[in-house]
């Protein structure tokens, strides 16, 4: 049995180049918050995601009559991890340039293409995505947000709940059920829905940090053309899986703590004791190896295959990497969580943060669950 | 993998699986046939001419198969004294003087001693040695696994000096053992599951043993991924880091997979028949040998904090890049 068959990893030529370019821009922004640069995925910052753009480091691998720059899937992975270890505010098109901008080339209708993508490319277009409800967490097959269909078009009514930005979010994309007489994951579509129509409410959900991130989406007999259905009516689901394959497989899903590794680092340089270097070389070793296999399953992707277990085990491992390290920091350094020192200001917002990892993108146990079924258990 | 590594990995899977933990000194013949301890020995010198990807992948099926034959020890000796004849095998450590071309002192985790015609040992002032296997005083154990090990005084022997890393590659060697021995445990664990029935089901059906065996199975992945990512970087001629990360993540891939290989067999998994504790117990003995994580967190841990906070990222990259 080998359940994970790791790729030969084959970098790009244009890496090291890769790497210099995103450095001199995170360093000519400035991202000199410790707090911001932990999760900073979640943080966003239209200006940077702006330069990015600029720069031609979104939409790496999309088209060029799409705005895209038509680089391999592994030079832009190179860029992702650049801009995770470095802590940069990457919130705002994180969505948009991991999964939304994608899926529309791929399922969606040109004129839908035409308006979103190149936008998403300069870095102005960002995205949320639409799963959650409240009687469909972990049970997505439950959502029960229905479409109806208008003349050509189609009438949206129903709720979204755990929306990560959708305050910022220009569009998202929303599994929605188009069979009222269906019943779990059949009858699913997804939708193209613009966050200004008509009859869609952004209302906050905040944080028990005080942050907002989260909100719920309200659709109030919203209507869409024929073009914002997004893909094959009642192929809904199967879409979501591959979607979902795209969002869990990333290096956000080990990178989210970085900021906590960094700053440990530098308190060891002044306050050197064995235990210290002892924990530096267990995490070091936790993301030397973590980068492989994230790596690795950016690479299947690359060739066109859908290493759907593996990258979900990439994930489970790196959200358990995540989440020990601000504990595993706690104990080994005597430090407040509340600041003033950026070692624990980082601690501080990593212990109270960090719980959600196992839950975005795929609860642990439901990860586990899918790994089981790759076993051939139950 | 090309052609060639899936004919290497067929045969040596095979005869390994044939062996398994049961072979004897006795079986050494069947592998020295093959000749697959000049694995990693280049072609010119007669051996194999191997990649360590080839390396990684053969001594991976070893400890997939429980092998009790030292093809680890062989492969790595005969790389470092660059011998393709004869069977050579590694220990772990050496107190003494090396000095006039002779050794005196004491040799400590000579692995397989028995048949082994030379020994390649870490030096005491650096490097790497290679001895003749003493006739006298060796003084024979076994680690908790029952593999042959010994320890030997000795007093003036001839000894040659080498380069090489003895403690590094063993422990890289041992990485692809652990990293297969997982994945056969976790075979086994997820086999029993499925088959044995309890409250009227199969084990395999209850949430609760899934996700341990979902755990199990992620460590597994990390091993192996751990085990080639150091062949990959070996194409460099050396990996410091490299071993270091990995054997560090391997060891610790043995507490939690070790630990639940038992928990999802049960009390069957504990008797001297079934064969999980092949697998188990070198697992155990193998996260001592050539670097514990004490040994390797002092190598990784003071450098990379001597590096600095602000070069740890870079300092990733620029190993494969």
């Amino acid at each position: 049995m080998q359940t994970f068959v790791p790729e030969r990893l084959e970098w790009p030529q244009s890496a090291a180049a890769l790497r210099a370019t995103v450095r001199e821009i995170v360093a000519e922004h400035g991202v000199t918050d410790p707090v911001a640069r932990a999760n900073c995925w979640s943080k966003p910052d239209p200006a940077f995601s702006r330069k990015l753009g600029a720069a031609g480091l979104l939409g790496m691998v999309w088209p060029r009559a799409f705005g895209g720059h038509e680089r391999s899937a592994m030079e832009r992975y190179v860029v992702l991890e650049e801009l995770l270890a470095a802590g940069a505010p990457v919130g705002a098109h994180w969505i948009a340039d991991r999964q939304t901008g994608t899926l529309i080339l791929r399922y969606g209708h040109e004129s839908e293409a035409e308006r979103w993508v190149p936008g998403m490319a300069r870095g102005e277009i960002y995205s949320c995505i639409g799963l959650s409800e409240p009687g469909a967490g972990s049970d997505l097959a439950s959502v029960r947000t229905a479409a109806r269909r208008d003349g050509d078009g189609w009438i949206i009514a129903g709720q979204k709940v755990w929306t990560t930005n959708a305050h910022h979010a220009h569009v998202m994309i929303a599994l929605i059920r188009t069979d009222p007489a269906s019943e779990r994951n059949a009858g699913l579509s997804q939708f193209i829905i613009p966050m200004d129509a008509p009859g869609v409410t952004v209302r906050p959900i905040i944080d028990l940090t005080g942050g907002h991130d989260f909100n719920e989406v309200f659709f109030d007999e919203v209507r869409l053309p024929a073009t914002a259905l997004l893909g094959e009516e009642g192929n809904g689901w199967r879409q979501v899986t591959a979607e979902l394959s795209l969002e869990r497989s990333g290096p956000e899903r080990y990178l989210s703590s970085m900021a906590l590794l960094v700053e440990l680092i530098r308190y060891a340089e002044s306050h050197g004791d064995k235990a210290l270097a002892d924990l530096v070389a267990r995490l070091a070793a936790e993301t030397w190896t973590l980068r492989l296999m994230s790596a690795s399953v950016a690479t299947k992707i690359a060739r066109g295959e859908d290493p759907a277990l593996e990258a979900t085990m990439v994930k489970d491992l790196g959200n358990a990497f995540e989440q020990a390290m601000p504990e595993l920091v706690q104990a080994a350094v005597d430090v407040d969580p509340a600041g003033p020192e950026a070692l624990g200001l980082v601690l501080g917002h990593l212990l109270q943060v960090s719980p959600s990892f196992s839950l975005r993108g795929g609860t642990r146990e439901i990860l586990k669950g899918i790994i089981a079924r790759g076993l051939g258990l139950r | 993998m090309s052609d060639e590594q899936t004919m290497l990995a067929e045969m040596a899977g095979a005869l390994f699986a044939s062996l398994g933990p049961k072979a004897g000194a006795g079986d050494w013949n069947a592998v020295a046939e093959v000749e697959l301890a000049g694995l990693l020995v280049p072609e010119a010198q007669g051996g194999f001419g191997g990649s360590w990807e080839d390396a990684v992948m053969v001594l991976r099926l070893a400890g997939y198969h429980a092998l009790a034959l030292p093809v680890a020890e062989a492969v790595i000796a005969a790389h470092l004294s660059g011998r393709s004849s004869g069977r050579g095998t590694l220990a772990s450590g050496a107190q003494g003087t090396l000095a006039d071309d002779h050794f005196s002192g004491t040799l400590t985790g000579i692995c397989y001693p028995e048949g082994a015609d030379y020994v390649v040992a870490p030096a005491p002032q650096g490097g790497a040695m290679v001895l003749d296997i003493p006739d006298a005083g060796l003084s024979l154990s076994a680690n908790v696994a029952g593999e042959p090990r010994a320890a030997a005084t000795l007093d003036r022997v001839a000894a040659q000096a080498i380069p090489g890393d003895v403690i590094g590659l063993g422990a890289l060697a041992r990485t692809a053992q652990i990293a297969g021995a997982l994945d056969a445990a976790l075979a086994l664990s997820v086999d029993y599951a499925n088959q044995r029935q309890q409250f009227g089901r199969a084990l395999g059906k209850f949430q609760a043993v899934q996700q341990s065996l979902a755990t199990f199975a992620c460590e597994a992945a990390a091993a192996n991924c751990a085990a080639i990512g150091v062949a990959q970087a070996m194409a460099r001629g050396s990996a410091p880091y490299e071993i270091a990360a990995a054997k560090l993540r391997a060891n610790r891939a043995v507490g939690v997979g070790a630990a639940l290989a038992h928990q999802v067999h049960g009390a069957i998994g504990f008797t001297q028949d079934y064969g999980l504790h092949p697998f188990t117990r070198r697992l155990w003995a193998w996260r001592s040998e050539f670097g514990n994580d004490a040994y390797w967190s002092a190598k990784l841990g003071p450098q990379i904090i001597a590096r600095g906070a602000d070069n740890f990222w870079a300092d990733i990259t620029a190993l494969t890049d």
